[in-house]
This record gives structure tokens, sequence and C-alpha cells, in this order.
């Protein structure tokens, strides 16, 4: 696990991507016409990786990782109110070109729902397609969902001998919502959970 | 809607308005009729409040509307300012258009803004009103409710499976399928188990025997059940449950059953008692969680709500404001176009440009206004046209009279209604040696010398008018004396003018005269052939016998008579005889003069002529007193020898006349070719110069008639004889007086004369003009 060294193409996406978060963050509340400003002063949903961890052998790419996040009030109380939350980890596996941008070539995504049962108090986390689990206790629940071990992120086929690095997303993702509640909660900082990483494969 | 091509565009063809601003209604009409289905289709996604639906489309719908919205902004934004600038510039019609935009703007965005603000106020406060307290309350309680029931059955079930393990544990006859059976009727529970530390099925009754194994307990719920004794909890109640699964809710309890003989090694056993949840009871509080969270979740989203159902309804008025812009503006255009077409016709015909005028084409009103005005302005145009044609006309017509007039030779005076003086020709001024033109707009009497004429004329006018004589109904003719030039010490000189006068419209009168005087004069000439014709004939018939009678009165009494009888009667004789031989040649001259022999043309030497002339004159050629200049190399003229002959002997006779009296009197003759600019000789001139005293003025004007002379002996016949040989041939005759210098100087007085000069021109060449030689001779000959 080498730091990352400063790459030309790395920065132009990192770059690319900036603006269109930008953008998306700046015109989509503003379109509608910012009839209610985001509130402010709220202190924004942290999140660190506690652990980050790629590793290569002859099946593949493999990740390890573990998010320590804390929920901020607005999505806490949503999370109470049994509105279904979604997470998500994605993992995109790049191969460098000096030439053109980076060609990815792998790209794989894990979905969680969280759902605070009423009737049992209990917390279900179901990953989309997959399992799902009762958790007495949101931390439970929470740490479930918030970590992942030999996550397999691209096969060993995929790769060759050029040099690769892996981004890492791991975020609240409001898009999965109902429309009208992005809408409500769109700038909205307690909201904005994301932790990102970038990490060559050696 | 672009400004470009200039109006200034030549060849006006039929409007290229109309059809421009029509396409551009059509865009705008399509644009807007785009934008209105694609807010309708916006609105039905969010009225239908189909999810699906709507967030598949929702994206590019937004972003659809907000291209639309842009796109109209800048199109307005664009008309606006076009319109703002033409209006500042002062450009024609575009106060109008802006009016009319104004007022189409207003109507379509007033009820906009008014359907806008009612339907803000409606959405905000009707999504507020949604969410009630006494709703959220009975979801709550609701919720309370089917918890609580569950929570109870779980206790319940907890309580009991605990006596139960501990009676199980008791009573030592241990697990016999039996006991367990009887127990699970007891509990009315769905199955029973005793399993093993690990989770292993020792034994178990119920419905689930018949078919699977019971259900695992997990291993988590045993430890618990270890420490707390007894643990139960509810399952198959999750949310994301199917209605089948709801059917298998159940509580499950497990309890540890106490071991009576605390044995060594003896096994840890659990009691694991399921009670299945009445179907209708899980289903209700699924229902009641299930409308709780969407509950809370739309009220999470209500701001965002709000929100999307402003900001379409927004969108929407924006749209609609846009649209209604854009058809204010395109509306306008379309009403002002034919007013504002209209408007700069009447400016360019105001101009004086009555070029064909553009039409709008509809049918209505303003349309067939444009079209009117077109036709009138064409109307208009043509009668100019027809206007300009006829002024043409008559300028030609008035040009052409001009000319008419300009070269006439007759003298041409119109007098205006009150007799002052309106059109006076070059002829009249010509005839009359006075600038008459100076005097427009005067009467002719206030013209010096001429107030006696203007009375005459003028008489004989009013003469006219009052008693038309018989046969001149509407002219009048008469010939009037006029003596002109007398002032400026000259002598005066007579004219005659042949005078027509004439009414004219309004008053006016003409009046147009000749100069005669050439005519008289030639009348004159003519008369004067006729008397001595007619004298010659008559006198010199009794010639011949006075002379034959007076010799035969000397022949007979020349011998019986003496003395001075004799003496007497010779001296008569010789009187008679002598006087009667100057008659008879005094009568030959008149013969001559009247009764020229007929001329025979020939091609005749002028140089040869004059030698052989001069030949008669041999002393005064001797004397010095004549020479000859002749020119070499002169082309052979057409002529009468013997009349030409006659010509110069006339003239030379003439010019040694006038300088007999001078002691240093000279006369040359000379001839020369007059040539033209290409060096062809065009004629042969005879000059006859003296240095004598000159013609008087008089005698200048009408030297050429019989008996007009400067000399105190001669009939005055030899210029006439002249005048008359040279017609014959053609030939122009000069007189004029020459100045000290030996310059013609016609116009100088006489007292000034250095001498006169007497030029022939004879312009028929024989080598080039044979035919006309011809002609002349046939001409002469018929005389």
């Amino acid at each position: 696990m080498t730091p990352l060294p400063p790459h030309g193409s790395l920065r132009r996406r990192s770059v690319l991507r900036a603006l269109g978060v930008a953008a998306s963050r700046v015109l989509v509340p503003s379109l509608w016409l910012g009839a209610l400003a985001a509130p402010g002063g709220v202190r924004a949903a942290e999140a660190e990786l506690t652990a980050f961890d790629v590793s290569r052998d002859e099946d593949g790419v493999y990740l390890n990782y573990a998010v320590n996040f804390e929920l901020g009030k607005g999505v806490e109380d949503a999370l109470v109110k049994s509105v279904p939350l979604f997470f998500v980890a994605e993992a995109e596996v790049f191969r460098d070109r000096w030439y053109w941008r980076d060609r990815r070539i792998a790209h794989t995504v894990r979905v969680w729902k969280i759902v605070f049962q009423p009737l049992t108090s209990t917390y279900r986390v179901t990953t989309v397609g997959g399992l799902s689990q009762n958790y007495p206790t949101r931390d439970e629940a929470l740490f479930a969902l918030s970590r992942s071990s030999r996550w397999k992120i691209a096969d060993a086929g995929q790769l060759d001998d050029g040099h690769h690095y892996v981004e890492f997303t791991y975020r609240l993702d409001i898009t999965l919502l109902p429309r009208p509640m992005q809408i409500g909660i769109s700038g909205q900082s307690d909201w904005q959970l994301v932790v990102k990483r970038t990490q060559r494969i050696n | 809607m672009s400004d470009e091509p200039r109006v200034g565009a030549p060849a006006p063809g039929p409007a290229p308005l109309p059809g421009r601003s029509s396409r551009w209604a059509w865009v705008i009409s399509t644009l807007a009729a785009v934008g209105a289905g694609l807010v309708l289709a916006f609105l039905l996604g969010v009225a239908t409040n189909n999810p699906a639906l709507y967030e598949r489309h929702y994206v590019w719908l937004f972003w659809v509307n907000v291209a639309l919205a842009s796109t109209l902004v800048a199109v307005i934004v664009v008309a606006g300012v076009r319109l703002l600038w033409r209006v500042s510039r002062g450009r024609f019609g575009s106060r109008l258009l802006l009016k009319l935009a104004a007022i189409f703007a207003l109507v379509g965005i007033l009820p906009g803004v008014l359907i806008y603000t009612v339907s803000y106020q409606f959405v905000s406060r009707s999504i507020e009103s949604w969410f009630d307290v006494k709703v959220e309350g009975a979801l709550d309680a609701g919720l309370n409710l089917g918890r609580g029931t569950i929570d109870a059955i779980v206790s319940d079930l907890a309580t009991k499976t605990r006596l139960a393990a501990e009676r199980l544990g008791e009573s030592a006859s241990s697990a016999e399928p039996l006991s367990l059976e009887r127990l699970r009727e007891q509990l009315s529970a769905k199955e029973i188990a005793v399993v093993g530390s690990a989770g292993q099925t020792l034994l178990a009754t119920g419905s689930a025997t018949s078919g699977l194994m019971p259900e695992r307990v997990p291993p988590q719920m045993l430890r618990q059940a270890r420490t707390q004794r007894v643990v139960s909890q509810a399952e198959g109640l999750d949310e994301d449950a199917s209605a089948a699964a709801n059917a298998s809710a159940r509580v499950r309890a497990v309890a540890v059953i106490p071991s009576s003989n605390f044995a060594l090694g003896e096994q840890e056993r659990f009691l694991v008692v399921t009670q299945s949840i009445a179907p209708g009871l899980a289903a209700n509080a699924l229902a009641v969680t299930n409308a709780y969270r969407e509950y809370q979740q739309r009220a999470l989203a209500r701001s965002g709500l709000r929100k999307m159902y402003i900001g379409t309804l927004t969108l929407a008025l924006v749209l609609a404001v846009f649209g209604a812009l854009l058809l204010a503006i395109a509306l306008s255009n379309q009403l002002a176009q034919p007013l504002l077409l209209l408007a700069e016709g009447v400016a360019q015909v105001a101009r004086g440009d009555l070029s064909s005028k553009a039409v709008f084409k509809s049918r209505d009103e303003l349309g067939g206004l444009t079209r009117s005005f077109a036709e009138m302005t064409t109307q208009l145009s043509e009668a100019r046209e027809l206007v300009h044609k006829s002024v043409v006309q008559v300028e030609g017509a008035r040009a052409n009279l001009q000319t008419i007039l300009d070269n006439l030779t007759a003298g041409v005076i119109v007098f205006d209604r009150n007799g002052a003086i309106d059109t006076v020709n070059p002829g009249a001024t010509r005839i009359l040696k006075l600038p008459l033109s100076a005097y427009k707009g005067r009467r002719l009497d206030e013209v010096a010398g001429l107030d006696g004429f203007a009375q005459a004329v003028w008489q004989r006018f009013e003469l006219h008018a009052e008693s038309p004589e018989a046969g001149e109904r509407d002219h009048w003719q008469d010939s009037f004396e006029l003596q002109i030039g007398g002032s400026g010490g000259r002598e005066p000189e007579s004219i005659t003018l042949l005078v027509r006068g004439a009414a004219m419209p309004q008053g006016a009168r003409l009046m147009v005269f000749d100069d005669i005087t050439e005519l008289v004069s030639a009348q004159r000439v003519e008369a004067w052939s006729e008397v001595a014709r007619r004298l010659a004939h008559e006198i010199k018939n009794p010639l011949t016998p006075i002379q034959l009678s007076a010799e035969r009165l000397q022949q007979k009494l020349g011998g019986k008579l003496a003395g001075a009888d004799q003496g007497m009667l010779d001296r008569s004789v010789t009187t008679i005889v002598n006087q009667v031989q100057a008659m008879k040649a005094l009568v030959n001259e008149f013969r001559d003069y009247a009764r020229l022999p007929a001329s025979s043309f020939d091609s005749i030497d002028v140089n040869a002529l004059v030698v052989e002339v001069l030949g008669l004159y041999g002393a005064a050629q001797e004397a010095g007193r004549l020479h000859a200049e002749l020119a070499a190399g002169l082309p052979a003229i057409v002529g009468d020898g013997t009349q030409l002959r006659q010509v110069i002997h006339n003239l030379v006779q003439n010019a040694l006349d006038a300088v007999a009296e001078q002691a240093d009197g000279r006369v040359r003759i000379v001839t020369e070719a007059v040539r033209n600019e290409s060096g062809e000789a065009r004629a042969v001139r005879l000059l006859v110069v003296d240095n004598g005293p000159g013609f008087s003025e008089k005698v200048l004007k009408r030297a050429f008639e019989p008996y007009v002379t400067t000399k105190k002996k001669g009939t005055g016949l030899g210029l006439a004889v002249v005048k008359k040989i040279a017609d014959e041939h053609g030939a122009r005759v000069r007189v004029a007086n020459l100045g000290a210098s030996g310059e013609d100087a016609g116009d100088a007085a006489p007292g000034s004369a250095r001498g006169a000069q007497v030029s022939l021109s004879f312009s028929k060449l024989a080598a080039t003009v044979r035919v006309a030689a011809n002609e002349a001779v046939a001409e002469s000959r018929l005389h």
C-alpha cells in the first residue's frame, strides 16, 4: 500500500468528477428556485475510512475496508421514522492511459438497505438482491453494512501488466430515495455522507 | 426575425414580410405547443402520482423544460432587444409594435400570474394540510397498538414457556413425546421442541413434525435464554415480507429446562415454543407499519414535494409567460404588419415615391386596405406617368415650335391680352434690327422707332376685330413701309413689311411679318425689264426712220444751202444722227438688260476670260491704273463666255469709272480658288477692287437695281446686268465698301470707305458639276 503518487490523469478525472458533482449540487437546487435555502450551520455527517486495503492475487483484486461514521441528525430522524436508507459502496478499477482518459476495467457496486421495523424494534439490513438480516440495535446494523472483507472487485483476467488503481467510494445514496424527498433534502449537509479513496494496485 | 435584409432592397416585390411572419408564427406556435405538451406531461406525471413513470421521465422532462425555457428566454430577449433598439432608433412602426406587444403580453401574463399566485397558495397550503397531527397521532397509536399486542403475545408466551420448562424440569420424566404433545395443546402452540445446547432438536412435536424439521434456533437466542432463563421474540413480521410470509408470522420463545438432577455431563436442554400469530393481526400490524413508514417518508419529503410542485408551477408559469410574450410579439407583428405596410406606403407616397406598394396577403379588411392602397398608388402613378408623358409631349411640341419659330425667316410677335409683347422670335429681331426680346412684357409702341408702326398695327387689329373684311375671317394682311435704324447717325433705312395679324385664344394676338424689301426690289427689277423692253421696242422703231430722214435731209439739201445754213444743217443733222445713235445705244442697252441672249453654258477658264477682256483696256493697264492678279491652277467653271465677258467688262468699266477722277486711282482684278478644308476647290472667286470713294449706303442696298448709280453718266444698268447674269450662273455677287486698311468694311460709314469691292463666286465647277451644268443649260433653254 504505497501512497498514491500524483498522477495527471487521476487529477484530471477527479477534477472532472468534482465539477460534475459541484454542477449537480449547484444546479439542481438552484433550478428548483432555491425556494427553501439549505439550512446552514448543520454539522455535516462525518465519515472516515478506518481500514482500507487492496490486495491482488492470482484470482483477482480484493478489497477490505471499514467505514466509521455517525449519522447526521436528519438522517437518524428519518431512520427512526422507518424511512429506508441506502448505503452504497462502489469500487472501480482503472488502467492508466497516458493518451486518453484512463480506462475503467471493472466496476462493482454493493448496496445496502437499512430500515427500522417499529413493530419488532429491529433494524433490518438487506443487501440488494441478496440476504437480509435483522439486528436488534442500530449500531449492530450499521456495523454490518459499513464494512466488507475480501470483496472481489476485479477478476485477474481483467488486469494486465500496466498500472492500475482503484477508486473507492462509500456513501449514503440519496438518489435511491423517493424523488420528492431527494428534492427536499438536496443541499442539506446532514445527508452528505461520502468517503472516497483512490489507491494504486501494485 | 433577422434584420438583415434591409428594407432598401430594390425591386419591391409583393411583400416578403407576410411569408416570413407567418413562418415565424408557425415556429413559435410549434414551440409553444411542444412546451405546453411537455408541461402537461410533467403535470400528468406528478398528478397521477405514478412514481415509476414519473421518476423515469422526471430528469429529462425537467431538462427539456429548462432548455425550452432558455430558448424562449433567448428568443424573447433577442426580440425584445431588437424591438427596443428599433424604438430607440426611431425606426418606423416600432412604437406601434411595442405598444401592441405590450398589450398582448399584458393580456397573456396577467391571468398567468393570477393563476400562479392562487396555485402557489393552494399548493403550499394543501400540502401542509395533508400532514395533520391527528393523522400522525392515529398512525402512531395504531403502530403502538400493534406493537403492544405483539409484545403482549411475546411476553405471555415467554411466561408460559418458562413455566412449562420448569414443570418439565421438575417432572423429570423427561422428554416424553406425549407430555410434550400435551403441553403443546395446553399452550395452543404451533410447535414445541426440546433442543440441545448446540441447538440440535432432541424432541419435537407440532405441525412442523409432519414435514420438515423445526427451524433451527439461532445460537444467539440460546445464549440469551441461558442467561435470562427465557427469551422470546416475534418473527416473520419483516417489512419486506410477502403476504404468504405473513401467514407464517409467529412468536418463538426459548426457555432453559432446569435440570433437577445435577448430574455432571448432563446436557443442558431448552424448550422452544413457537406460536403463530393470527394472520389477520399480522397483516394489520404490517399494514399499519407500512402506512406509518409511508407517512413519515412523505412528511420528510414534504418540503421537497412543495418545492417540486411550486417549481413545476413556476416552470409552467415561465413557459406560459414566455409563450405569451412570444405570441404577443408575433401577433403584434402580424397585426402591425399591414398597418406598417400601409403607413410606410403612405410615407413613401408623401415623399413622392409612387412605385408599386407591397400587399399584405390576407383576406381580412386590413389586407383589403393594403390592396386598395396599392391599387390607388398604382393609379396615381399611372396618372402621374400620363401627366409626365403629356408634359413631355407638350415640351416637345413647344421645343418644336420654338425651333420652328427660331428658324423662321419671318418675324413672329405674340401679344398678350394687354398688348404687351409675349413672344418674339429671332426673325423679328433680325428684320426689325431691334432687340425685341428685351422688350418682352412691354408694349410694342414702347420700342423706340416703332411707335407709329405699333399704332398702325394695333388699329388694324382693332379694325379686324370690329369689322372683319370679307375673305379674311381669321386674319388680316397688310404691308407697311417702315423707317428703321435712324438712330446713331445712320441713315434711316426703309424696309417694307408684309404683316399678317390673327387673333389667338384668350385675347392674345399674333403678328407675323416678312421683310419683302428684296421682293419689292425684285419686282421693281422685273418691272424695269418690262418697261425697258417695251421702251426699247417702241423707241427703237422710230429711231431708224429719224436717222434716215435726217441723213436724207442732209443729202438732199447738202448742196443747196449755202453759208451758215449749210453749216447749221450739217450740225443739226450730225446732232440728230449722234443723238439717235446714242439713243440707239441706250435702247440696245435696255434691250440687252431686258432680254439677254439665251445663255449657252460651257466650260470656261476664268483667267483666260479676264485676260481677253483686259486686252481692251491696254491704255489703262499701261497707265498702271489697272492690273490683274490671277491665281494659277483655277478649276474651270460652267458659264456662258459671252455673258461673263460682259460681266467682267461691266465691272472693270465701273471700277475704272469710279477711280477716273483720282490721280492714284487703281483697279485690281483678282481671281482665286476658294478651297475647303481638304484643299479641294469649292468655288472660283473673281474680285474687282478699286480704291475709289465706295458706295453710299443707300446705293449699296440697291446696287443691283437698274438706274441706281453713283456715276454722272451711264444708265445704271451695269450692275443690274451683272446681277442678272450672276443669277443665271448660280453665282453669288457681293458688293462691299473697303475700309482704310483695305479690309471688307461693309458696315463702315461711307465717308471712311477707301474703295469698293465686287466679288463674284462661281460655285458651279466644270469638272465636278457637269450634270448641274447641263441642268442649268436645260433650264436656261426653257426660258
